[in-house]
């Protein structure tokens, strides 16, 4: 069979290279009977329009940024919550508590679950340098989503809505002084044409999944579903290790292009713990049980 | 009759002008709340919505006036005869190409319904309802290809040819 | 089926439907339907729906209604008249007089506005009217301003500057920055043909009046121009004020036409109305043609033609100078048949491995591709610069072509210009980075 996979970001761009390997590798177990290709860059599909692609089979499978399916339903912005889990191996074990959710949330769509890169911790970046969030305050933070927003909100700061490609030009005309996201994200833009300061505050580990159409996935042989079920635990394997190895990579880039590059200070480390405790405390609220569920299986 | 039908292709024209219109007023109180500290919640997302809507509410408005463009060197060339034929089989066409696009429109507003779709931005918006406008402006770009199709078939010439004519007389 | 065949099919069906009198947008609707038959992908009724919903809501299309609706008001004040009798006495003495303000309005414009369709639109509702009355050769006001308009690509901010920033991990900031000289070599090469043009071909133009204009009544005549100077000046300085986005500034931009339209007692209900319906027949067309632009587009990444084309240049390993001289012939081909925006999008993962493997700087090749993306806009039979002006003259396309393929040309030796001489391109970035 011939399959598409529509993915959002980049070749530059991790989890877009693991995807290659996986089309690659399935290609090679199944002798060509299975030939996989990847449209990267949004190149087939636009982003937002991905999940319902996949769902109704116009592509068999995708590769989407788990926090857009925010709205559908609250078990998916375990992925975004500020201050939960800021070292891989939390974000990990955070991803195995929430997994059950999300792929019973999938599979309800018509979709299943095949694996899951996770980006660089995100950390902030500003016009200049942050000790305590006093140093923020009064100034223009960019926010992107309904966390975003409230994250700003909390941290003393006006969330302004910007759009991704005009970040740079944001920056550079004072629109706004201040971001959290990736330091991938930051080589990528290469951040040092507009902006000094870079933070490691690890606010959240954000991740891309891939999923495939449930009917599509059953047309398959037995041993064909067996070679892609193992291609997708490898690849979500090589994810996690990669990622390590990507953030450092990436962050070295950010110094040796003249940012200054900080660990935050014990006191921002405390304030950010309790605007976290706050914001996984208003999650829970959207839906007690199954928030709940995840939090307590995280926390066990 | 013919007024009415004359009303609703002014209609198409104005609806689509009021989503312009919205698409600017959003976007200045965009600009003003940045400037005095408020966020305006998706404006991007009503934006986009309004940006659907204006561009498919005005289909059947500017295929009236003759605004769909099109290549008109050679069949400008035919005598009467063969040409009344060729705005026939062109308009049959293209009204068997708009049903299964109407088509094609009003199933995704029912996917996005029965799926219960919403976006992606600040404000969950039920995706259907910014769908409407679009699965209606492509019906009523169907109905005026019928229309003109029938105009054709009467050995009427259509509206939209009579103004592309017009235009080419402007030249000389 | 052999995809030359396949591609050889879909050519000659679009040029057929399209020699038919069939709507444009329609044809590249229909022929993206047949491209998903022959792909073998049956769901054609959900990828049209998907493809339409996503390509029609797209965030950096929304300024373009509102710059054309800011064309359809200025139109209808005295500015578009006050910007001629400001311009004419400087430029009555230059061959080809008033042509050049084509040429400047575009290249003005072009840093308020980020597309071409846009520029061209709103600069030639306001010129083509006047050059018209005043007697100028229709073809050369309509080649100048087809040729011009793509500036607005060239010229930050532009559209296709931020796909391929996106895309290939360039920085935006630096890519604004490189695209200014060449924008202006641009000009200076319209200019100039424009200038030999007029030289030769005086009979075509307005009779001069002999009479000299002097200094005080030049400078008393710039006057006139302030209103539109004014209201550039307030959308830029909005821009790198830091009040606005260039998506958002188009919205300034309209409000500020209002605003002079109201001063200058040209504004009541019914021109209000008059201007909304001329922008909403221009939008409209634009949109259900980048509707179809965009399905035919999802249909060429499922049948894998452009890459396949571009994996054929790529396994012939050039040297860089033939192969930029490929891939000029490669996008201006696809270019005829695809916006050349979808081009970029759709071949930018084959093409930027080989263009790095030839050690060809990433920032010097976005500017190439914006220049051949700037081609495609005035080939037939898919080039919106055609479309924008077919719909303001009722020229036919291929008519428009004609009048522009001298300044297609001039794009082309724009291309062997920072082919030959890279730093026009780099200069002004690499002045950057020393800081
Ligand atoms: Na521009
Ligand atoms: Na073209």
């Amino acid at each position: 069979a011939k399959w598409h996979m529509p993915t959002p970001y980049g070749d530059g761009n991790l989890p877009t290279q693991i995807a290659y390997d996986f089309a690659n590798e399935i290609k090679a177990q199944t002798n060509g009977d299975l030939d996989i290709t990847v449209h990267s860059g949004a190149s087939l599909v636009k982003h937002t329009e991905i999940p319902r692609s996949v769902k109704t089979g116009q592509v068999q499978m995708g590769e989407i940024f788990l926090g857009i399916l925010g709205n559908e339903n609250p078990v998916y912005k375990h992925d975004n919550i500020p201050f939960l889990a800021t070292t891989y191996a939390d974000a990990k074990k955070l991803w195995e508590a929430a997994k059950p959710a999300v792929a019973k949330q999938l599979d309800k769509d018509g979709m299943i679950l095949l694996y899951t890169v996770a980006w660089p911790a995100q950390g902030l970046y500003s016009k200049n340098a942050v000790n305590t969030l006093a140093d923020l305050k009064g100034t223009k933070m960019r926010a992107y989503s309904p966390s975003t927003s409230r994250l700003a909100d909390l941290m003393g700061t006006t969330p302004t809505t910007i759009q991704v490609p005009d970040i740079p030009q944001a920056f550079s005309t004072g629109i706004i002084q201040a971001m959290v996201t990736s330091p991938s994200t930051g080589v990528g833009s290469q951040a040092w044409d507009y902006v000094n300061y870079y933070t490691d505050i690890k606010a959240w580990i954000p991740k891309n999944i891939v999923i495939v159409n449930k009917r599509a996935f059953r047309r398959l042989d037995k041993a064909t579903q067996k070679i892609v079920m193992d291609a997708a635990a490898k690849a979500e394997a090589a994810g996690w290790t990669k990622v390590v190895e990507r953030a450092k990579k990436d962050t070295k880039i950010l110094i040796e292009n003249g940012m200054k590059v900080t660990e935050p200070s014990a006191e921002l480390v405390a304030e950010l713990k309790a605007i976290g405790k706050t914001m996984t405390e208003e999650w829970k609220a959207e839906d007690p049980k199954a928030v709940g569920d995840i939090l307590s299986n995280y926390n066990k | 009759m013919s007024q009415l039908k004359e009303k609703l292709y002014l209609c198409s024209g104005l609806l689509s002008g009021l989503c312009i219109v919205i698409i600017t007023l959003l976007l200045l109180a965009q600009i003003i709340g940045r400037f005095i500290g408020f966020i305006v919640p998706s404006a991007e997302d009503f934006a986009g919505y309004a940006l659907a809507a204006s561009t498919f509410l005005g289909l059947a408005y500017t295929f009236r006036e003759g605004g769909h463009i099109r290549v008109t060197l050679l069949i400008q060339r035919l005598s009467p005869l063969p040409r009344q034929i060729q705005e026939g089989v062109i308009l049959a066409l293209s009204f068997a190409l708009l049903c299964f696009l109407s088509y094609s429109c009003i199933y995704m507003v029912y996917e996005s319904y029965i799926y219960n779709e919403v976006s992606y931005g600040y404000i969950p918006v039920p995706l259907w309802i910014p769908q409407v406008p679009v699965a209606v402006g492509m019906i009523a770009l169907n109905l005026a290809v019928l229309d003109a199709l029938i105009m054709a078939l009467r050995g009427k010439q259509p509206t939209y040819s009579t103004l592309e004519d017009e235009l080419s007389l402007e030249e000389i | 089926m052999d995809m030359t065949w396949i591609s050889i099919i879909l050519a000659v069906a679009m040029l057929v439907l399209l020699s038919m009198g069939v709507w444009v947008s329609f044809t590249l609707i229909a022929i993206g339907g047949i491209g998903l038959i022959l792909s073998e992908n049956y769901q054609i009724d959900l990828l049209f729906a998907t493809s339409s919903w996503g390509a029609s809501t797209a965030w950096s299309l929304t300024a373009l209604p509102l710059f054309i609706w800011m064309g359809e008001v200025l139109f209808r004040t005295r500015l578009s008249e006050d910007l001629f009798k400001g311009l004419s006495p400087w430029l009555s003495g230059v061959p080809g007089k008033l042509l050049h303000v084509n040429i400047l309005s575009c290249g003005i414009f072009a840093a308020v506005s980020g597309s071409s369709a846009a520029t061209a639109a709103t600069i030639g509702r306001m010129t083509l009217p006047e050059l018209r009355k005043q007697g100028y050769s229709e073809r050369m006001a309509i080649g100048t301003l087809a040729g011009s308009g793509t500036l607005g690509l060239l010229i930050p901010p532009s559209i296709i500057l931020i796909v391929y920033g996106v895309a290939a991990e360039v920085s935006i900031a630096r890519l604004f920055i490189a695209g200014a000289l060449p924008g202006l070599l641009l000009v200076c090469l319209f200019m100039g043909f424009t200038m030999i043009w007029g030289y030769l071909h005086k009979d075509e133009l307005p009779k001069s009046t002999g009479k000299k204009t002097s200094w005080s009544e030049r400078i008393k005549a710039l006057r006139q121009l302030l209103p539109v100077l004014g209201l550039i000046g307030f959308v830029l300085g909005s821009i790198y004020g830091g009040l606005t986005t260039p998506t958002e500034a188009a919205a300034l931009g309209v409000s500020g036409a209002l605003v002079l339209a109201a001063l200058t007692g040209s504004l009541n209900i019914n021109s209000f109305i008059d201007s909304l319906l001329g922008a909403v027949k221009s939008s409209c067309m634009i949109g259900f043609i980048l509707v179809g632009a965009h399905f035919l587009t999802l249909a060429m990444g499922f049948l894998g033609i452009p890459s396949a084309l571009a994996q054929w240049i790529s396994s012939l390993s050039l040297s860089p100078m033939v192969l930029i001289l490929y891939l000029t012939i490669f996008f201006v081909v696809l270019g005829c048949f695809l916006d050349g925006i979808s081009v970029v999008v759709l071949t930018v993962a084959v093409v930027l491995p080989m263009v790095q493997a030839a050690n060809i700087d990433l920032l010097w090749f976005g500017i190439f591709i914006v220049l051949v993306v700037e081609m495609s806009q005035i080939t037939p039979p898919v080039g919106f610069n055609l479309f924008v002006i077919q719909s303001l003259t009722g020229k036919n396309i291929l008519y428009v072509a004609k009048a522009a393929l001298p300044f297609f040309l001039l794009i082309g030796l724009a291309i062997v210009f920072i082919s030959v001489f890279p730093e026009i391109v780099t200069y002004l970035p690499a002045t950057m980075s020393q800081n």
